[in-house]
């Protein structure tokens, strides 16, 4: 039964093309062709459905053999990366839940998006994340996984700017994806060290052959993989990106950050159990950040009045108990609680809109009394303990205001010690220089021959006086004369600025950055 | 391994010159145009028969190589021939000038047959470039594209400033070849002391010959230098790249399209630099996989400050070729084939992006941040396509833009935990410019009304675009087709540097 597994994603995918290249040829448009849209996604996924139900069953009965290859992707050198499998275990059971929890979001969208504008480009979308999310449950190596991970973060940007005329959503959207990519630089830098100390990169081989690495080396990769984890998990200090993304339509939320896409950073360490458990400090890291992230989710969500928001830090915290229960190494705790939240989260996420009309009338409920009297406790819950400020000041506004400065750098300084900047082409730009040009020409000038004399000696002495003056004008004075003293300035401004830039905390921390990479 | 058959190498370099020529003497616009199109598609087959003749198995040797006396005097050849390296740039060349031909085919309003002539001049010095096994032909077909480009940017650019891009563009490119010059006639000379022969009669410029001859150190380190500085201004590299963002402001979008995508200067390096001088290579290859970190996140940093569409994109390409030089530099196998890989992707990715920033150059007349908005409601197909290639260049899985960046990230990594995460950071601020610069300029209301009349992408333009997009798929999901192409050869020129 193992040889199923590849067409688990595969469907989605297809689906995925068909809808994007009918969108693209304008086949696919407007409110006649939704039931058609409809009927690829839901049928794709109800096919991958019933083969990962069939699957599932298939290891119940144990008849699958572990793992399936379906052939090589890249080879190059040592580094050789299949795209196979696992058939067996949490991985399948994932699948064939995950599996059906798409189905049922995909089902709800059919009549939630029915007459929107984007209809076909959401199915596309919504089709493109199920491949991913089956790819990533399902792969047997590093690659693989961190391809649909980076597919299933593509596709959450995508749903974000659903509403692409708001610029708050796409705002939101840039600043979530760009958040997710550390993580996933995270992970990329731990499938470099896998494949440089382990030299491999399929997860049971990491598992295994990780037993001969030193504690640093486990460590470090535990440590790159936790990192991509927190990341898409939205634990802390990622968390703030999660009430971020609540601006995509309710069926994708519900997909991507209640049931299913939020919970793959928890799956990502159950995986990796056995690295994580040679490496100590990291697994009492995970619990410190999952603890803390629970705590978190707690105290903001107090205070949240809106349906989506609240929703999104209950699942925060609840995200928070699974790593916490991870790095106290409950790994099968882990697992259920996963499993049992994404189905609620699923319901509560999908009912939402529902719930709003049933209790439109009702009055607010109060605020639970003990914050709501401890007024700094209540400001700094309702500003989200300022986690986006915070990393707007040390990240975002660092970097920006660094970019600015080398952008001044290379239109002022690079460009002109290099070449020729256009704009000063035959121009003048200051008075100063104006002035200086007026006084040149006059001394150069040619009418300037009062002691001219005639004849061989006379022109012989002439050229003599020329050269000589030629000579002085160019090399004395200029030389050091006059030049001397604007250059003399000008280095002062430069070395004035350079000691200001330096004199900045930002630059003074970037040399410290600098200097540990070169370390490293 | 002489080719005694056709000389369908030459062909490559003859053809596009001979079509130049031919639409010199004709009269009619529209069957010049034509007649463009018929030489670049012809061209296009012709390298695609190469492709389909070069055996991969083998591709550690030159093959179809063709040998002519040219000056014999001075021992210069007419010496051509492809291996590993070179063979898929050739049909990647070719397809985008025919890309290129396709996307001006109406934008051209004067001097329309001089212009085509032109582009076909530069797709066949680009062929000689590519094809060249003898230093000095080399040399002349690296100068021989100059004044097709310097043409292109002066009479079509798109900016008030193009006479002064132009002229930045020739005197940055005169001083690179100045030094390419200089290292070559010192290698020559080499040559002819160490076979202890007298200076003109044992003279050698043939690249396989010289590939053999000893050199010692200290001059290998003098010609490392010429030639790495001479070709980074090409590239370019950090200082020398002010050149890049100019002429992409102020050039003709099809010929930045073609300078931004045919990355000639990393191919050299490839190719002549590094092993010519391996000695100096291994030596010295530290300082230029720093040069290459500075300029993977000098460039991006400055991406992320840019308002200009085209500037900034001149910017991502010379961010991306950072990482392609750190690639080169790390001497393992996954940095030598990725870097390679990354060169053919340029081609297809940061060139249909710029062909794409010209179409809205085109329509809007603009493409400053300030004066688009909203553009995915007017121009959904447009938008579509500038995603996909916007993704493969942010390195999404499923493009080839993924395939090449993760075997340079590993090459990166492996040499140097240091050198990953410059390379990483490189892909955060790829991300965070490109998607910054897509909320602003297709996301967002509508704010300026006349957007609202905009065409979206004609049928021309959206078959023009298809190709390289299905290409970007297609290798993005075999990445083996490339890399089985490149694999001997990049094995035979690791074991010439590091043995």
């Amino acid at each position: 039964m193992d040889n199923l597994v590849a067409l688990i994603p595969l469907f989605p995918l297809i689906a995925a093309t068909v809808i994007g290249i009918g969108y693209l040829l304008g086949l696919l448009n407007g409110e006649a062709s939704e039931k058609t849209t409809a009927a690829v996604a839901s049928w794709a996924i109800t096919l991958s459905c019933l083969l990962a139900l069939i699957l599932l069953g298939a290891d119940l009965l144990g008849k699958n053999s572990g793992s399936w290859v379906l052939g090589q992707w890249l080879a190059s050198g040592t580094l050789n990366i299949q795209i196979n499998f696992i058939t067996t275990g949490f991985s399948v059971k994932l699948a064939a839940l995950f599996c059906m929890l798409l189905f049922i979001v995909i089902r709800f969208s059919v009549n939630y998006m029915h007459r929107e504008v984007g209809f076909h480009r959401f199915f596309f979308i919504l089709s493109l994340f199920a491949a991913a999310m089956m790819m990533l449950v399902l792969s047997n190596n590093a690659v693989g996984t961190f391809i649909s991970w980076e597919i299933a973060g593509f596709s959450s940007y995508l749903l974000i700017a659903y509403a692409y005329d708001r610029p708050v959503a796409a705002s939101n959207a840039t600043r979530v994806f760009v958040a997710n990519r550390i993580g996933d630089a995270g992970f990329l830098l731990g499938i470099g060290f896998s494949h440089a100390w382990i030299h491999s990169l399929d997860w049971s081989q990491i598992n295994t052959l990780s037993a001969q690495l030193s504690l640093r080396q486990a460590s470090a990769i535990a440590f790159c993989f936790a990192i991509a984890a927190f990341a898409k998990s939205a634990q802390i200090p990622f968390s703030p990106w999660l009430a971020r993304a609540a601006e995509g339509p309710t069926p994708s939320s519900a997909g991507f950050y209640g049931a299913i896409m939020v919970h793959s950073g928890v799956y990502l360490m159950i995986l990796l159990q056995p690295i994580l458990e040679r490496a100590p400090l990291i697994m009492i890291l995970v619990a410190i950040v999952g603890l803390l992230t629970a705590v978190y989710g707690f105290f903001v969500g107090l205070t949240q009045t809106d349906v989506k928001s609240s929703l999104f830090l209950s699942t925060t915290s609840q995200l928070g108990l699974m790593f916490l229960e991870c790095g106290l190494g409950f790994w099968q705790l882990a697992s259920w609680h996963l499993c049992a939240h994404a189905i609620v989260r699923g319901y509560l996420v999908l009912t939402a809109p529902s719930l709003m009309h049933y209790i439109r009338d009702n009055p607010i409920k109060p605020f639970f009394s003990k914050i709501a009297n401890l007024r700094w406790a209540y400001i700094a819950s309702l500003q989200r303990l300022w986690m986006d400020q915070i990393a707007d000041r040390i990240l975002v506004k660092p970097v920006r205001r660094l970019a600015r400065d080398l952008a001044y750098f290379d239109d002022h300084v690079v460009d002109r010690a290099m070449g020729i900047p256009i704009p000063a082409m035959h121009t003048v730009s200051s008075l100063a220089q104006l002035e200086k040009q007026k006084i040149d020409g006059k001394l150069k000038s040619q009418d300037d021959d009062f002691a001219r004399g005639s004849g061989l000696i006379g022109n012989f002495a002439h050229r003599v006086a020329a050269a000589l003056y030629w000579f002085e004008d160019r090399l004395v004075i200029r030389g050091i004369g006059k030049d001397m003293i604007d250059y003399g300035r000008r280095l002062g401004h430069a070395t004035n600025k350079i000691e200001q830039l330096l004199l900045q905390p930002g630059y003074l921390a970037l040399f410290v950055a600098i200097i540990l990479l070169a370390a490293l | 391994m002489i080719n005694e058959a056709f000389p369908l190498l030459s062909l490559t370099i003859l053809l596009p010159l001979l079509g130049a020529i031919v639409i010199g003497v004709t009269r009619n616009v529209n069957f010049a145009k034509k007649i463009a199109l018929l030489i670049a598609g012809l061209e296009l087959i012709a390298t695609l028969v190469v492709v389909w003749l070069f055996d991969a198995a083998n591709g550690n040797n030159f093959q179809l190589v063709e040998q002519y006396a040219w000056i014999p005097s001075l021992n210069i050849e007419f010496l051509i021939g492809i291996d590993g390296i070179s063979i898929l740039f050739l049909p990647m060349s070719a397809l985008l000038t025919l890309v290129a031909i396709i996307a001006s085919w109406n934008s051209v309003q004067n001097l329309t047959r001089f212009h085509f002539a032109l582009l076909l001049a530069l797709e066949g010095g680009t062929m000689g470039v590519f094809i060249a096994m003898d230093l000095m032909l080399f040399f002349l077909f690296w100068e021989l594209i100059l004044p097709p480009i310097f043409f292109l940017i002066g009479l079509w650019g798109a900016g008030p400033q193009r006479r002064g891009a132009a002229m930045k563009y020739m005197l940055y490119m005169l001083f690179s070849g100045v030094l390419l010059l200089f290292a070559f006639v010192m290698l020559a000379v080499n040559h002819a002391t160490q076979m202890g022969g007298s200076i003109p009669q044992s003279l050698s410029f043939s690249f396989p010959v010289l590939l053999n001859t000893a050199i010692p150190d200290n001059i290998q380190a003098i010609v490392f230098l010429l030639l790495i500085i001479g070709f980074a201004v090409k590239i370019p590299l950090v200082p020398f790249h002010t050149w890049l963002p100019t002429t992409a402001v102020e050039a003709p979008t099809q010929l930045t399209a073609l300078l931004v995508g045919l990355k000639l200067g990393a191919f050299g390096i490839l190719r002549f630099a590094l092993p010519l001088t391996p000695n100096a290579s291994v030596k010295y290859a530290w300082v230029l996989s720093i040069v290459g970190a500075i300029t993977l996140i000098y460039a991006a940093m400055i991406a992320l400050q840019q308002t200009n569409l085209r500037r900034l994109l001149a910017y991502a390409s010379i961010s991306h070729v950072g990482l392609v030089i750190i690639g080169i530099a790390t001497l393992n196998i996954q940095g030598v084939q990725g870097a390679i890989f990354q060169l053919l992707n340029f081609s297809l990715i940061a060139s249909c992006l710029m062909l794409i920033a010209g179409f809205i150059q085109h329509r809007i007349g603009s493409t400053e941040a300030v004066h688009l908005g909203g553009l995915a409601r007017v121009m959904p197909r447009l938008t579509s396509f500038f995603f996909l290639f916007a993704a493969a260049s942010i390195g999404m899985p499923g493009t080839s833009g993924f395939a090449a960046e993760l075997l340079l990230i590993i090459s990166a990594i492996n040499t140097h935990p240091g050198l990953g995460v410059a390379a990483l950071l490189g892909a955060i601020l790829g991300a965070a410019y490109t998607l910054s610069f897509i909320r602003r300029a297709f996301f967002g209301p509508i704010v300026h009304a006349h957007l609202n009349q905009v065409q979206d992408l004609r049928s021309r333009e959206f078959g023009l675009l298809c190709i390289p997009a299905l290409l970007v798929l297609f290798w993005g999901f075999f990445p083996d087709l490339v890399l089985d192409i490149n694999k001997m050869a990049a094995e035979s020129w690791l074991n010439r540097l590091v043995h």
